[in-house]
């Protein structure tokens, strides 16, 4: 039997929407944001649109029910039914989208919001877009030393950062479990490799009170490190970060 | 018509759902306002900053000391900040101010609009005050340096701190320190700058707390003159008190601009 | 006819008056600024200027007017530089292939932009009065450095006007033989003559966000191409430049699809629906490599100020990002469904028809990619559920390469529809049609995968140097499959049968309405990208030249930009649509009855 084309429309959008549930909240186990479900939906329904209605056949088969609904007489009892169900459902939606809930308003925040051009740290005007990291060099130059300095690094990570970013660096700290927003992840794809080293600097440098607006509401405890730390190890818990995560910060050169 | 309704119609729908989709759709971040201008450093100033550069302005380059002393020569400052409301509602008042901000910058630029009984200029009953604009003339203080001198006349007197640090206007003081400044050209230069008008009658200056220099080359030679400024309270002329000229000139003056004060000094006759 | 030249003479008189007041005002600031800063050669720094500096007028809002306006001006700007463009071309081919339906389309495509030249000027000259009036510093500071060419570009838009006057009203007398090759030269010096206007008030713009021949307190060294050719210049050439081509074709194609759904007769409809089939054919031409032109300006903008390139792609201009990334989805979709829908003018497209379901699966998830953002909005149970603001499996597709990988998939299969369509209405004879096919299918088979393979593995399992470098392998792989399966397709159908004659105007008033939805969305993503380009500099009228302290320096929210935005596209389509209607009134005659003396 050959299903009317307006019900394999509707079948498809259905089978999409559990599709997309089934994979990211069941299979995978990481829910899908609803913000993002609903445009994904929406722009699934423009392409079921599309693709039902580019012949002219097909659209006459896929309105036909619902021209017959609005017009034929017979069908006086269901259009009726119809065109008072449609609005009330419409109305009851806009209505539980509206009314104001008992839940925490929603967060949002850039998770990396535009650095200033300069900063003050440690009693000195610093220009972010030149800033680099002054071990960086040794990389390449003093193979020994560069180990030497990730090592330092590291030592001050395991003493101060690693309550909270986890000793893999996957921001599973034994206090991360407290702390919203949770500590950012470093082995993500989408953090410090994304970054400049100076961006990083900055971050550390003047923590969640050194945010900027864009950022808000932001309630980072993530301390003022400049208070704690010297800026040398600073400079080396940034070379520990990416050795150990074996991520390389962003540059814009290509000869990196 | 009804073609061209139904394409209105759907431009206003398309524009709608774009404008929909970006009001609602996504979150509305409101960007930080622009930053404070960086090149001025008194944006990164804190308030306790500001009134020490107030205090340092008082005693400096205000020149206010040479007269609000404990030699009587215009009232003492201290507690001024704690009198004015009394001020404003005295019948003598003639100013415009409201609070003790906007009062204390008044008798900075406008000093006769309140004259403290005993210290007005001689046979004015008290209307109009001895004091200079030290807005303009040879003092010329910038908004920020007048704020700043408010801000530590109302911290030593005891008010609460009402002004804010300014942000746009350009920090003088700071920037002459440290390096050499060009030497003076002209004598008139030299008296506008150093502030030689706030206390003596000399070139376009009307000072009137120390003596009169108008016709000095008349009554002392060269030698006197280089002598009384480099030492002033060396020879102190009759009627007038000790210690009331600052005695650093000689460490602010070029050699050669001393001689040039000097001679032109000794030229008045 | 009378209306129509009395328009003209309005829009000559108009730009007569934009010159002059264009070389009063260059000569008045000039001479005051020479003459207060006498010392430096002429030339003092950028002005500190105060919020009082800044005049109000009128009580209205200084930044969104002066936004609009000039918004308005740069739509008309592309619209009327690019027509020229393609009218050439147009003509060109119609004059090789002596068909003269090209002839005639070429010449109706310049009488839809002739008095939108005038309402170019207009705006303009609006532009300039706004400047002087809101902007008066600014203004001034620009004009003594830009004094040269402020005063060719008012010159050249006397050219330009001559020119397009002959052009257009020269159409039918330059006709034939060496009259017509004259005519065509005129066309040719029309484009050089538009293109040089652009360049000129495209310097003036990219100086303010990348100044060149100035020192960093803004005083200027005298050297006008230092200025001219800074460093964003060229990167904004080549992107408006393609950019308005296909702006030009997407509003003509509005036009023919207004004509079509209100013409009466069939003849009528299937020349419309021909001309709108043309128009989109030059939009989609265009917008295909419009999007790495896009990322040139963008990686040039990062590497002239990473400041400027961090605030274009973080925080706050991410989410514009994402605006337009559904936009640019729109318009790839809308083309697509119109070309779809075209299909139904070929009685041998049933062939193609199975596959369309297919292309529109991976359009659809390309875009979906395209549009996800990096920063995912979340409630707080999901943020439970979650475990944190990081999503494992969307976070990474909120990326560049991600991004980048579905942007080629979408350009590959919108051509892979165009090639259905091309195909639809002919039956290949030569021997090796199954051989060409196998080869096509291998060829986009293997870049497909190596678009995946080079975004997966670059922009996941390498350093983030190869991030960006992985774009360029990407978008060459995307060329050379388009390119050598259009010169396949050429040869494999090059002694083709028709399947049937064409059906101009088969087609459903639908696809009428996916080419208005490519105007429309193009015109608001233009406004919108604009605000970005100019929003970027932030509380700088000149980056870290020249200050905005008006009261109005603030980075407005997304919101509000995009309904400044919207209104300047209502605004924009009310007048486009006045246009459209003046070249139809001026064609219709109304005999009164007895009203004029016999």
């Amino acid at each position: 039997m050959k299903i009317p084309k307006l019900l394999q429309a509707v079948l498809v959008l259905i089978g999409v929407y559990l599709g997309f549930i089934l994979v990211f909240d069941v299979l995978l186990d990481a829910v899908i944001p609803s913000s993002v479900l609903a445009m994904y939906m929406f722009f699934v329904a423009a392409g079921v649109f599309m693709v039902f209605t580019f012949e002219e056949d097909g659209t006459r088969e896929l309105v036909a029910p619902i021209k017959a609904l609005v017009e034929e007489p017979s069908r006086r009892l269901i259009r009726n039914i119809v065109f008072v169900v449609v609005p009330v459902l419409a109305g009851a939606g806009t209505y539980f989208q509206m009314v104001p809930s008992l839940d925490a308003p929603v967060e949002l925040r850039s998770i990396h919001p535009a650095p200033p051009t300069a900063i003050k740290v440690y009693g000195k005007r610093v220009n972010l877009l030149k800033l680099e990291n002054p071990y960086r060099k040794f990389e390449k130059e003093d193979p020994e030393k560069f180990k030497e300095l990730v090592a330092g690094g590291a030592k001050v990570y395991i003493q101060n950062c690693q309550y909270c970013h986890g000793d893999k660096l996957d921001g599973k700290g034994p206090y991360a479990a407290g702390l919203n927003p949770t500590p950012l992840n470093f082995q993500d794809v989408g953090t410090i490799a994304q970054l400049q080293e100076s961006y990083l600097f900055w971050r550390i440098a003047t923590g969640g009170p050194g945010l900027p607006k864009e950022a808000a509401p932001w309630i980072s405890s993530m301390p003022v490190w400049q208070n704690f730390l010297s800026e040398e190890e600073i400079w080396q818990v940034i070379l520990f970060l990416y050795d150990y995560t074996g991520r390389r910060p962003r540059s814009w050169e290509h000869d990196g | 018509m009804r073609q061209f309704l139904m394409v209105v119609a759907f431009t206003l729908l398309t524009v709608g759902l774009f404008a929909g989709y970006s009001n609602f759709g996504i979150p509305q971040i409101e960007p930080a306002q622009p930053p404070k201008q960086e090149k001025i450093d008194l944006g990164a100033m804190t308030m306790d900053k500001f009134i020490a550069l107030g205090e340092k302005i008082f005693n400096g380059k205000g020149t206010c000391t040479l007269c609000h002393n404990n030699l009587g020569r215009a009232p003492m400052l201290g507690g001024t900040a704690g009198l004015v409301p009394k001020r404003l509602v005295d019948p003598r008042y003639k100013g415009e101010a409201t609070n003790v901000e906007e009062y204390l910058i008044e008798s900075f630029v406008k000093p006769s609009a309140f004259v403290v009984a005993g210290f007005g200029k001689k046979g004015t009953n008290d209307t109009v005050s001895p004091m200079p604009d030290v807005s303009a003339g040879s003092i010329r203080l910038n908004d920020a340096e007048i704020k700043a001198v408010v801000a530590y006349l109302q911290d030593s007197g005891g008010a609460e701190v009402t002004v804010k640090i300014p942000t746009d206007a350009p920090e003088q003081t700071e920037q002459t320190e440290g390096e050499p400044r060009a030497p003076f050209e002209t004598p008139e230069q030299a008296i506008a700058e150093l502030g030689c008008g706030a206390c003596h009658k000399v070139a376009t200056e009307e000072g009137e707390v120390g003596p009169d220099l108008t016709k000095i080359g008349g009554l002392r030679d060269k030698a006197y003159l280089r002598q009384a400024i480099l030492d002033p309270n060396a020879d102190i002329t009759e009627g007038f008190e000790k210690d009331q000229m600052p005695p650093d000139y000689g460490a602010q003056m070029y050699a050669q601009e001393l001689e040039m004060m000097v001679d032109y000094l000794a030229g008045l006759k | 006819m009378n209306l129509c030249r009395l328009k003209n003479l309005k829009g000559i008189s108009t730009v007569l008056a934009v010159g002059i007041l264009w070389l009063l005002a260059g000569d008045a600031f000039g001479a005051e600024t020479a003459s207060a800063t006498g010392v430096t050669g002429g030339y003092g720094p950028a002005p500190d200027l105060k919020p009082s500096d800044y005049p109000q007028v009128a009580g209205v809002n200084s930044r969104v007017t002066i936004w609009i306006v000039a918004q308005l001006h740069l739509w008309f700007a592309a619209f009327v530089l690019a027509v020229p463009i393609f009218v050439f071309i147009i003509e060109a081919i119609g004059m090789r292939t002596r068909d003269k339906r090209y002839d005639d389309m070429a010449y109706e495509f310049i009488k839809v932009s002739i008095t939108a030249y005038s309402l170019t000027a207009i705006m303009g000259g609006l532009l300039l009065f706004c400047l002087v009036l809101f902007y008066p510093d600014l203004f001034r500071y620009m004009s003594v450095i830009f004094k040269d060419s402020m005063f060719y570009y008012a010159l050249l838009f006397f050219a330009e006007s001559a020119v397009l006057y002959i052009y257009y009203y020269g159409w039918h007398w330059l006709q034939g033989g060496f009259r017509k090759w004259v005519h065509l030269t005129l066309g040719l010096l029309l484009n050089a003559v538009g293109t040089t206007l652009m360049l000129l008030a495209n310097a003036w713009l990219t100086f303010m966000m990348s100044p060149a021949g100035v020192d960093p307190a803004g005083v200027f060294s005298g050297d006008a191409w230092a200025a001219i050719h800074n460093f964003l210049w060229n990167p904004i050439n080549i992107h408006r430049f393609i950019a308005n081509i296909a702006y030009g074709g997407s509003i003509v194609g509005a036009y023919a699809a207004f004509k079509f759904l209100t013409a009466s007769g069939a003849q009528e409809k299937a020349h419309y629906d021909w001309m709108g089939y043309n128009a989109n054919f030059i939009a989609i031409c265009a917008l295909l490599p419009l999007p790495f032109a896009g990322y040139y300006l963008a990686a040039e903008i990062y590497a002239y100020s990473q400041q400027m390139g961090i605030t274009l792609m973080g925080g706050l201009f991410a989410w514009l990002f994402i605006i337009q990334a559904v936009l640019i989805g729109t318009l790839f979709l809308s083309a697509n469904y119109y070309l779809w829908c075209g299909m139904g003018r070929s009685d041998g497209a049933k062939r193609y028809y199975k596959y369309i379901k297919y292309i529109a699966i991976v359009l659809i998830g390309a875009f979906l990619v395209w549009f996800t953002p990096h920063t995912l909005v979340l409630t707080n149970e999901e943020l439970k559920a979650l475990g944190g603001p990081y999503h494992k499996y969307l976070g990474p597709l909120g990326i560049m390469p991600a991004k980048n990988t579905a942007v080629n998939l979408m350009i590959l299969f919108t051509a892979l529809s165009f090639m259905f369509y091309r195909r639809a209405n002919k039956v290949a004879t030569v021997g090796w049609v199954k051989a060409g096919n196998a080869i096509q299918v291998a060829l986009f088979t293997t870049g497909i995968l190596n678009i995946f393979f080079l975004g997966v593995y670059h922009g996941y399992f390498t350093n983030t140097v190869y991030k960006v470098a992985a774009s360029i392998p990407q978008v060459l792989t995307t060329l050379i499959v388009i390119v050598a399966s259009v010169v396949i397709d050429s040869f494999m159908y090059r002694r083709s049968q028709e399947a049937g004659p064409l059906h101009w105007g088969r087609v459903p008033p639908r696809s009428q309405y996916a080419l208005f939805l490519l105007a429309v969305s193009f015109t608001w993503l233009m406004g919108l990208m604009g605000y970005i380009r100019s929003g970027i500099r932030q509380h700088w009228h000149i980056l870290d030249i020249m200050r905005d302290n008006s009261p109005d320096a603030f980075t407005p929210t997304l919101g509000y930009a995009a309904n400044v935005v919207s209104l300047a596209t209502i605004l924009f389509m009310a007048m486009v649509i006045f246009v459209f209607w003046l070249s139809q009134v001026s064609g219709s005659k109304t005999l009164p009855d007895g009203y004029w003396k016999e």
